[in-house]
């Protein structure tokens, strides 16, 4: 049994008690101040899926994100490598009162930060007219969006001598305050995002040999290739640019071969793996936020309406036609449709389907090991998939790799298709289905010449309907807005 | 009070029983997280061959984590872009491990090896195409040696240090917190010195020999690494074997000098070059592989075969040929003494009594122990099953197709490139030369010791149209 305490003794501990609580609660307080200050990992969320899909988070802002503010100050800080205006110029699509465009999601990790999620290559936006405002359509291609230049953009800043930490503290202090706490967090955020970008300017050196994609295409595998797996560009020379595809509709698309080579017959791996080029890693990707947006695409989505006139009786000559040349291919249910046609056969440029190689496919299969959703649906194919139509008028311009400007061209047989024209226009061309292609510029904006006779970007192939009367072409055509 | 009354006390009775679970829930811990063994089952032999366990995870096991980040840590150490697909490995869509490659437990999920690495081969009918696979097939891509000495020059290197791996690791999967400690402290670093270790134990003669290049393997693991015998210096490069159709090569010679006369013993005998020891080596899952690959057909020749053709060269084989190569030949099976056959020595050499002798005791007090190894004085002349799929030609892999086979020693190409696995079926054989054969394919020059083309005189001497119909005809075996 110990002594009994002496009243100084008591007071004593008592006194230290009182201090231990004391600290432990500043430091319970601090702790939570901190905590809700620099949250590890608090994504905004919005409740409606519109929203969610447009502005919310899946998981790419951990790992490749920019710290918000960064992202603010680089075009004060490097107009000169921007193309135009602030971002707009890249084609992003802005909402009004939104400082940022759609495709572009924050997250708290540690600092706001901004990562890109499925939006950003999946909606665009139509034009009636030059002076009418555009009319945004979730899920459809990214037209307008140009995302090799705004990634050579985020690269370009960080390889710049005037890319510090001073500089950029300071250039985020000229639009918002910042304590010291903040200062020394952004400070090393600077250090951070400067690491990740210079490594993925490494990544995509290969991209400078080849022809750039231009608004509306994205060479998906070969940066996969680098960046997933550290692959040495040396001797693979393959140019992999395509064209962005609409994901409305999904539900009817589930078991088919998907991508433009028909490499995947999974839905969900499919998105993983679109999830990963957007910037999540197996371990930051928000697998809820993800089945989100798949449910809504699987069902809620739909191929928007063609919103102009429609000659009814001309379409009408047009149904059959389609049903003789297009439908065993194309339409739901036909014995074609999501399948692969032999690139022998189909003969459109072969680009897209040699960059997906067997050594790439292969260590497809490590992909997100350790989970049970490893990949296990890919696969080399020997051609291009039949995609089924719905929505096509959004589309444009057509083939994998976005070579023919309209449905219109399409019909024409390869040598009568348009050899240059301007993508990332979004002004709508009623006449021949697609967006109008010959605007070089407006407003200062300039748009982007497409050569069809670069590496990959050749427009042959696909004869099918080449050889109908010009009568019948306009007729298809007209019918064609209805799907 | 008695001084030793703290040990009869209460309290250190409870500390003692205390302590004592302690131990053993530690050493539970241990055992399950770096010794229990879970060895997969496969239901079906085909997968069994492809994907299970031959033995080789205990005491050579990867750990799994390790594994996979190699290639992208020290993709500058690969022959090229591919990860393990630039090593030559056959890779099934959706398979989690390329064909030959197992995954296991042993504690932590490892990976080995096994037989189908080296006995599965991939034909492409041009270059952008997917390869097929043909299982019990003579590999014509996978590098065995160049995957050993991957991980060996991985684990020279400063750069394999458990911060860069678990760096490697950690992005691209959340491992559980106990696994990750114990991943860098002790995995990590065991695993860098245990391949190192290797390397100078078990494949210190390796550097002064001849590389193998895609297809080809060293007997030397057999007396070096598994018998512990002292290095003699001598060659054993030779060409992988195809290993279907077993059942009708019963009572045949096995391995290109006929070393053994049963398929069991040269079965189990590979396990062990593979890296399965005599503790480890899984004798029930060979012998199922064995079962499997008995009556495992050799494959169709998959391209067209002109039948006309094929006919006329049938007389030819018949004439020239099937005395040494036919089922049921009278020298078919056989050795054929180097005198006669005149091909290149070194694989032969290789192979003395003394070796025979020691293998045969080897194992002794072992229920699968060796009796039936030998030596001889040539190589054994093969029945021709599927003998589309397995050129290279001759023992050691040296002359590229069929045609140059049939052509003077002086005629056949000096250099040509293996390892391109797009098929030439003009020649009979896969393409090696060219651009693309140069890129993806290992140089083989056959002035270098052991890669002789000489010596198998037979057919040479044929007129042309007569070498094109008997290639025709080989087409159909």
């Amino acid at each position: 049994m110990a002594e009994p305490l002496t009243p100084v003794e008591q007071t004593t501990r008592s006194m230290a008690a009182r201090v231990v609580t004391v600290f432990v609660m500043v430091i319970y307080v601090l702790g939570l101040f901190l905590y809700r200050r620099f949250n590890p990992n608090f994504p905004v969320v919005y409740t409606a899926i519109e929203e969610h899909f447009k502005y919310g988070s899946i998981g790419s802002e951990a790992a490749n994100g920019i710290p918000y503010w960064i992202w603010r100050v680089l075009p004060d800080m490097f107009p000169d490598k921007l193309p135009g205006n602030g971002y707009a110029s890249f084609g992003f699509v802005f909402e009004p009162g939104h400082e940022v465009p759609i495709g572009l999601a924050r997250r708290r990790v540690i600092i706001d930060r901004l990562g890109m999620n499925c939006a950003i290559c999946h909606t665009g936006t139509v034009r009636d007219t030059p002076d009418s405002p555009p009319r945004i359509y979730l899920g459809m291609p990214a037209n307008t969006f140009d995302l090799q230049s705004y990634l050579r953009f985020l690269m370009a800043c960080a390889m710049d001598g005037r890319f510090t930490a001073d500089n950029v503290v300071r250039a985020i202090k000229a639009r918002k305050r910042l304590d010291p706490l903040e200062t020394l967090v952004y400070q090393q955020a600077v250090y951070q995002t400067r690491e990740v970008l210079l490594q993925r300017n490494l990544q995509t050196a290969f991209m400078n040999s080849r022809p750039d994609w231009g608004p509306g295409r994205v060479d998906t595998f070969n940066p996969y290739k680098t960046v997933q797996f550290n692959f040495p560009m040396d001797n693979d020379h393959t140019v992999g640019a395509t064209d962005l595809p609409s994901i409305w509709n999904q539900k009817p698309r589930q078991g088919m071969q998907l991508h433009w080579d028909g490499n995947c017959d999974s839905l969900e791996e499919r998105d993983k793996s679109a999830a990963l080029g957007a910037g999540v890693t197996p371990v930051t990707i928000d697998l809820k936020s993800l089945q989100r947006i798949e449910d809504w695409l699987l069902d809620g989505l739909q191929a928007p309406k063609y919103p102009y006139a429609i000659d009814e009786s001309v379409a009408a000559q047009g149904a059959p036609i389609y049903k003789a040349h297009c439908a065993s291919c194309h339409d739901f249910g036909s014995p074609y449709v999501g399948k692969v046609t032999p690139i022998a056969e189909i003969g459109t440029d072969r680009g897209r389907l040699d960059s997906y190689t067997y050594p790439f496919a292969s260590n497809m299969n490590l992909l997100y090991a350790g989970y049970p959703w490893r990949f296990t649906h890919f696969r080399k194919t020997d051609g291009y998939a039949n995609m089924p139509l719905d929505g096509i008028w959004l589309r444009a311009p057509y083939l994998h790799n976005g070579s023919v400007p309209t449905l219109r061209d399409l019909l024409e047989a390869p040598a009568a298709r348009p050899r240059t024209f301007y993508r990332g226009y979004d002004v709508y061309d009623r006449k021949k289905a697609g967006f109008v292609s010959d605007v070089a510029s407006e407003k200062g904006k300039k748009y982007f010449l497409y050569d069809t006779s670069l590496p990959g970007n050749g427009n042959g192939g696909h004869l099918y309907g080449t050889d109908l009367s010009p009568a019948e072409k306009d007729a298809l055509v007209e019918y064609m807005k209805k799907l | 009070m008695n001084q030793f009354s703290y040990f009869r006390s209460r309290r250190f009775r409870r500390l003692l029983v205390v302590s004592l679970i302690c131990i053993v829930l530690l050493g539970v811990f241990v055992w399950y997280k770096l010794f229990r063994t879970v060895i997969t089952v496969y239901a079906d032999p085909v997968e069994h061959f492809k994907y299970g366990s031959i033995g080789v995870e205990v005491p050579a096991g990867i750990p799994y984590w390790i594994w996979v980040v190699l290639p992208r840590v020290f993709a500058d150490k690969l022959p090229g872009a591919g990860g393990y697909v630039a090593l030559g490995v056959s890779w099934e869509m959706g398979k989690e491990m390329p064909i030959g490659f197992t995954k296991e437990i042993v504690g932590i999920p490892r990976v080995g090896v096994n037989c189908a690495g080296c006995h599965t081969t991939s034909v492409r009918a041009d270059p952008n195409a997917a390869p097929q696979f043909y299982l019990g097939g003579p590999t014509s891509r996978f590098r065995p040696q160049d995957y050993v000495r991957f991980l060996f020059a991985c684990a020279h290197d400063d750069r394999f240090t458990s911060a860069n791996l678990m760096k490697a690791i950690l992005a691209i999967y959340d491992m559980p917190f106990v696994d990750r400690v114990l991943y860098r402290y002790l995995i990590i670093p065991a695993t860098k010195s245990a391949i190192l270790k290797s390397e100078k134990v078990d494949y210190y003669w390796m550097a002064s020999r001849p590389d193998w290049g895609p297809g080809r393997t060293d007997m030397n693991p057999f007396q070096r690494q598994v018998m512990r015998l002292p290095d003699d210096h001598t060659i054993g490069s030779t060409d992988v074997m195809a290993i279907w159709n077993e059942r009708a090569h019963a009572g045949m010679l096995h391995h290109s000098d006929g070393l053994n006369t049963t398929l069991t013993e040269s079965s189990r005998a590979a396990a062990l070059a593979a890296g399965a020891t005599k503790s480890s080596i899984d004798i029930p899952a060979i012998d199922r592989v064995e079962a499997w690959l008995l009556d495992l057909p050799a494959p169709k020749y998959a391209f067209t075969i002109d039948q006309a053709l094929a006919a006329k060269g049938q007389p030819i084989f018949a004439a020239r040929c099937a005395t040494c190569h036919a089922f049921g030949g009278a020298r078919t099976g056989t050795v054929i003494p180097l005198a006669e056959i005149g091909t290149d020595p070194h694989r032969n050499k290789h192979w003395p009594q003394s070796s025979a002798d020691a293998f045969n005791h080897w194992a002794d007090g072992y229920p699968w122990a060796f009796h039936h190894f030998r030596s001889s004085d040539g190589y054994v002349a093969l029945p021709l099953d599927g003998i589309w799929l397995r050129a290279p030609y001759l023992h050691n892999g040296s002359v590229p197709n069929m045609r140059e086979l049939l052509s003077p020693p002086e005629q056949r190409s000096k250099v040509f490139y293996r390892g391109y696995d797009v098929y030439d079926q003009a020649n009979m054989g896969f393409l090696s030369y060219g651009p693309q054969a140069e890129l993806e394919g290992f140089r083989f020059d056959t002035s270098i010791t052991g890669n002789s083309s000489q010596g198998h005189l037979y057919g040479t001497e044929l007129a042309a149209a007569d070498k094109q119909a008997l290639i025709e005809y080989l087409k159909t075996l």
